[in-house]
């Protein structure tokens, strides 16, 4: 007897051994799989379930902020992708009651609403009622960046997000704010040390990331799924937006660090061409974006925003940058008509295309355009008394929007290989005498242009 | 695989099982079975128990990972945490007090919260006020009661200070010779044994609770009129009491709650913080129809003077029109009580580290102050400028509203001020009445953003030089011949006695009488004839009508104006180029109006009303409009009288401060 209850306590065991050898395996497959994603959908209930679930939230944060007058809009980029798909029907019936919860009842963790700060007061009592209603909020603030290029001003933090949680769902609210250049922030969404990480998973917010520029929204009322709120009037145009929408900020420490090194030049002449600079940048952007043809700031002019924040008082000119495949015949006639006359035009759009337009009194507007290569990226330059062609190259970049001179320009993203492949890595220097044939780190010599292209490849006027 | 680590102890246990059986093998088969038998028993649960750590492992390295993941999101400059002060569960504070001749200082649990040993400031009584739940100093302040009516100032300030909180006091140098009757029975009444005969050169220190015990009382007597009392140094223990005892129950709103973390932190702002009868916060004035500057930010320049910028916030808030949430204080220095103050309105606030001194930082303020409103503002085509020691007017926003068009039309114009350099009790009558000046009176005063941006700002004066900000946008490199816009009856009142370029003498011969508008919406005149050339229509028009003053008398006296209301009188002064201020000068001494500079003209023309009449003074012949003066008339010359005392010590520094 005794053998045989051992026996069977034996293979109960090994038995059970063989349970959790097996438990561990899947487990351990289980926590592989699930490293790259989060806690959070693991508690998943009945898709059904689920899906009302989202839209519940939906209907009750916008039942609350409507009870405090806060005028939010949806910028989802996965409901406005569903909804750019009906756009047409849903502008057409504004209150037709929807058969079925399309939009918002759409698996997601999140719902991300926008809201203009300067539309609302910071009134508490939002977050009390939201606590009544059962939300749990975190709010996620930070420096102000309008303040950040002052010397020394501590002003008070400001919110730049917000997420309110119910059971499985949250929204997250992006503060934006109106910056100098007609245009709108988002902040970065930076957890605090004593934060709860585990909030939510921050890391699928489509928000926060890095700081965002956007243009201010034209908004449209709808009903989908038979709640009322505000979308961006195109929705596809907003989401292409958004996918290029990353901001970088001035470095306005280091720039403060050059100017002790560096004095900044205050003489009449530099306040003079520092403001006839400005206006013609203004109007140089102004006529590039009613064409449609992304630029963004080169050579000096990208120097002065990353080294000083500002125009370079002593550099003349205003260099701006294009890639080749944005050229438009139009542009020479637009800058024409906004009063920037063609000044000389050297190369042509298979090869070395550089522009130069007279501003007004002496400025001169110059502008690059960029050929793209396998593993580089270059523009080119002629010298008219020779014929000489000269070559300069990038490491390759993508574009970020900056604000300058009250002006939301783009600028390489990667700022400081484009400085660097430019100037070399003594430009922190400032260096007075310039000769753009052989000062600058990247130039290389080209060859000539034919004799017989000369007419057309160098164009003076 | 890491998660394997913690085995090996197993692995040998195992090996050693085997081992030993085969060991045992040789002896016993039976005992061998057996110990067969409970190794794997053995085996098993070990099995069991790694399992389960392993669970338990891979958990937290999950844990872990998900706190990893979120590292993107990580505020990379804020790491630090500070350290929060630990909850002082203490219950009774010990207290210093030192009072002499040339020194005074206090310390709180050893903590110095009040030292002066400088020469020549800081005679007479220092009071200092402690919470009486946490210790925490309340207020400071010192009344040179050497000096007339400042006990009645003492007096006053401990009137407002709430029952219960604790009062220390100390005498440095001298605090006796004009401390009067009733400062002594206030202070007698506070349970001092001493005060009512404190007398010259004494030496006192003083601990008690108001209305309530007292904790200790030192005093040294002064023994000769020459000579000081001797140094005392009082040692006492005060006990606190909690925190719900120190504290109003007001009801639980947003105001009281803000309220509730004003008064404990604070004390010296009155009713605020009264508990039965607390003055509101919030104002709620009606909202003006068709308000232009509803957007228009308003930037309060401040220093540190908490209780002029607490009665300035409240005539701002109390203004018809008024947006609190385009309002931003400016303080200069990181000075925590005008945040206070700030915070008790719910405004927001924004502070600057001191650049330069003096002046030079003054006009650095102005200019971060003016750069960041136009940031946090982008779409502002103007910036309100405010300061600190003004009361506005209630019609303050509709006097903007109703002009404002103008300064955006009208390229002319500098700027729109609420402040009319000669508008006196004697001078001023007209609320609905608006002048152009070619001077800049500052003092509640409309900015507009291309001018601050295009202009100013990029060669606004750098911190070495220590220029006024004020006058340097007098000057006529910035201000290219550009008019401001004022009205007849000031829409601000400068009511600061204590200031960088300001004292009490200052500020009665040249402040105190000034008018100050009281009358709600107010319906401004003819505001389309305040443009360029309309204005010059208006003047001839003006001046047609005028009726030529006697100038055979003397303009000083009251007759030279006759007995009549309500008409326009012009009489003719000398002045022989654009600059010749002589006898403006003389005239304006006489008025008793603002002489320390020329302030009000308008191309060599003066409006200011007397015995209510509209009075007019023309400068010939620099003046345009010297032409319609008759030929009978000789232009009146006054000469400048041979220097008298103090007209020259003042006007220096009192120029600068007419900001």
């Amino acid at each position: 007897m005794q053998k045989i209850n051992r026996n069977v306590v034996l293979a109960l065991l090994s038995l059970t051994s063989l349970v959790f050898l097996l438990f561990q395996l899947c487990y351990y497959k289980f926590y592989l799989s699930q490293k790259n994603g989060a806690a959070f959908s693991k508690v998943r209930g009945s898709q059904s379930g689920q899906d009302s679930t989202r839209w519940h939230v939906v209907r009750k944060f916008l039942g609350l902020i409507s009870s405090h007058n806060i005028p939010v809009y949806l910028i989802d980029p996965l409901i406005l992708g569903l909804v750019d798909k009906d756009i047409e029907q849903i502008r057409s019936s504004p209150d037709g009651p929807s058969p079925e919860c399309k939009y918002f009842c759409a698996p997601r963790d999140f719902t991300t609403f926008a809201l203009l700060d300067k539309t609302w007061k910071h009134d508490v009592g939002l977050f009390r009622t939201a606590e009544k209603m059962g939300f749990q909020w975190l709010k996620i603030i930070n420096k102000d960046p309008r303040l950040d290029g002052m010397d020394d001003l501590s002003g008070m933090e400001i919110p730049l997000h917000y997420i309110f949680k119910l059971a499985s769902h949250a929204i997250h609210l992006v503060v934006f704010y109106e910056r100098s250049g007609n245009f709108l922030w988002h902040g970065p969404l930076r957890l605090k040390q004593h934060m709860d990480r585990k909030f939510v998973p921050f890391r699928k917010l489509h928000f926060g990331r890095y700081p965002g520029a956007y243009e201010k929204p034209e908004l449209l009322l709808v009903s989908i799924d038979d709640l009322k709120v505000q979308i961006p009037k195109n929705p596809s145009s907003f989401l292409e937006e958004m996918s290029q929408s990353r901001f970088l900020e001035c470095r306005y420490r280091e720039a403060r660090a050059f100017f002790q090194l560096y004095p900044d030049d205050a003489s009449v002449d530099a306040v003079e061409f520092r403001k006839k600079a400005k206006s013609v940048l203004h109007l140089a952007a102004l006529t590039l974006n009613n064409l449609g043809v992304k630029f963004w700031l080169s050579s000096g002019t990208c120097l002065g925003w990353y080294r000083q924040c500002n125009v370079i008082p002593h550099s003349k000119d205003v260099d701006l940058g294009i890639f080749i495949r944005d050229y438009k015949a139009d542009i020479i006639p637009a800058f024409q008509k906004a009063g920037l006359p063609l000044k000389h035009k050297f190369g042509k759009v298979e090869d070395s295309l550089e522009l130069s337009f007279q501003g007004e009194d002496d400025v001169k507007l110059d502008i690059f355009f960029f050929y793209e290569e396998d593993d580089h990226i270059w523009n080119g330059g002629t010298q008219a008394k020779s014929g000489k062609k000269f070559k300069y190259l990038f490491p390759k970049f993508t574009l970020c929007w900056t604000e300058f001179v009250e002006l939301k320009v783009h600028v390489p993203c990667e700022t400081l290989q484009y400085v660097e492949a430019n100037y070399g890595p003594e430009w922190k220097v400032p260096v007075k005498t310039w000769d753009w044939k052989s000062s600058p780190f990247n130039v290389q010599e080209n060859g000539v242009w034919p004799i017989d292209e000369w007419d057309n490849v160098i164009q003076l006027y | 695989m890491d998660e394997w680590k913690p085995n090996p102890p197993v692995k040998a246990h195992k090996k050693r099982s085997w081992y030993l059986a085969w060991k045992y093998k040789l002896m016993n088969q039976r005992a061998l079975r057996k110990l067969c038998q409970t190794g794997a028993v053995l085996f098993l649960l070990v099995t069991v128990i790694v399992n389960i750590k392993l669970i338990l492992d891979t958990r937290r390295a999950a844990y872990e990972e998900e706190e990893e993941s979120a590292q993107d999101y990580d505020d990379e400059m804020l790491n630090v945490e500070v350290p929060r002060h630990p909850v002082n569960n203490k219950k009774v504070l010990d207290v210093e007090v030192y009072s002499s001749r040339s020194k005074v200082y206090v310390a709180v649990d050893g903590t110095t919260v009040l030292e002066d040993e400088a020469r020549e400031q800081g005679r007479g009584i220092h009071v200092i006020v402690l919470n009486q739940a946490t210790g925490h100093v309340m207020a400071k302040r010192v009344f040179d009661t050497y000096s007339p009516h400042e006990d009645e100032a003492m007096v006053l300030f401990l009137n407002m200070v709430a029952r219960g909180r604790i009062l220390i006091f100390t005498i440095k140098d001298e605090g006796s010779f004009h401390l009067k009757e009733t400062a002594k029975n206030v202070l007698k009444s506070l349970g001092s044994q001493v005060a009512p005969f404190l007398s010259w050169r004494d030496m006192w220190t003083f601990v008690g609770k108001k209305g309530g015990e007292v904790y200790g009382e030192k005093h040294a007597k002064s023994p000769a009129l020459s000579t000081w009392g001797d140094p005392v140094l009082l040692k006492t223990e005060v006990h606190l009491t909690s925190v719900e005892d120190a504290e109003c129950h007001w009801p639980d709103t947003e105001l009281n709650r803000r309220r509730k973390r004003f008064c404990s932190k604070v004390e010296g702002y009155g009713s605020v913080c009264s508990c039965k009868d607390p003055t509101p916060i919030e104002f709620n004035p009606d909202p003006l129809k068709d308000n232009k500057v509803f957007d228009v930010p308003v930037a309060v320049i401040a220093g540190n003077r908490p209780n002029y910028l607490y009665r300035m916030l409240r005539s701002l808030l109390s203004a018809q029109g008024v947006n609190p949430q385009m309002i931003t204080v400016f303080i200069d220095g990181y000075y925590e009580e005008p945040m206070d103050v700030v915070e008790l309105f719910g405004l927001s606030g924004i502070q600057h580290t001191p650049i330069s001194i003096k002046n030079a930082r003054v006009s650095q303020h102005y200019k971060a102050s003016l750069t960041a409103t136009f940031n946090l503002f982008p779409d502002a085509k103007f910036a309100v400028v405010l300061e600190e020691d003004l009361d506005i007017s209630v019609d303050f926003f509709s006097f903007l509203s109703q002009s404002i068009h103008l300064l955006e039309e009208d390229e002319s114009l500098y700027c729109i001020s609420a402040w009319n350099d000669q508008g006196y009790e004697h001078t001023a009558e007209d609320p609905s009445l608006l002048y152009r000046v070619e001077t800049m009176p500052g003092l509640g005063w409309v900015l507009r953003k291309s001018l601050y941006k295009d202009e100013l700002e990029p060669k606004w004066p750098t911190p070495e030089k220590l220029w006024d900000w004020d006058m340097w946008m007098r000057m006529p490199e910035q201000r290219k011949g550009r008019e401001c816009i004022i009205p007849d009856i000031s829409r601000s009142y400068h009511f600061g006695i204590v200031g960088l370029n300001m004292n009490g003498y200052f500020h009665e011969a040249y402040f105190k009488k000034h008018k100050f508008n009281t009358v709600p919406n107010v319906q401004l005149k003819n505001v389309e004839s305040l443009r360029k050339d309309n204005y010059e229509t208006e003047i001839h028009r003006l001046l047609g009508e005028a009726e030529v003053l006697d100038h055979s008398k003397n303009p000083c006296e009251d007759s030279f104006v006759p007995d009549t209301e309500g008409r326009v009188y012009v009489m003719f002064i000398r002045m022989e180029q654009e600059a010749d201020f002589t006898t403006w000068t003389q005239l304006a001494k006489c008025l008793h109006i603002w002489d320390l500079d020329v302030r009000g003209n308008h191309k060599g023309l003066w409006r200011l009303f007397r015995k209510k009449n509209h009075f007019l003074v023309v400068g010939v012949p620099a003046s345009p409009y010297s032409s319609k003066k008759p030929s009978s008339v000789t232009p009146i010359y006054m000469e400048p009288p041979a220097k008298e005392e103090g007209a020259v010590a003042v006007p220096a520094a009192a120029a600068a401060e007419q900001t």
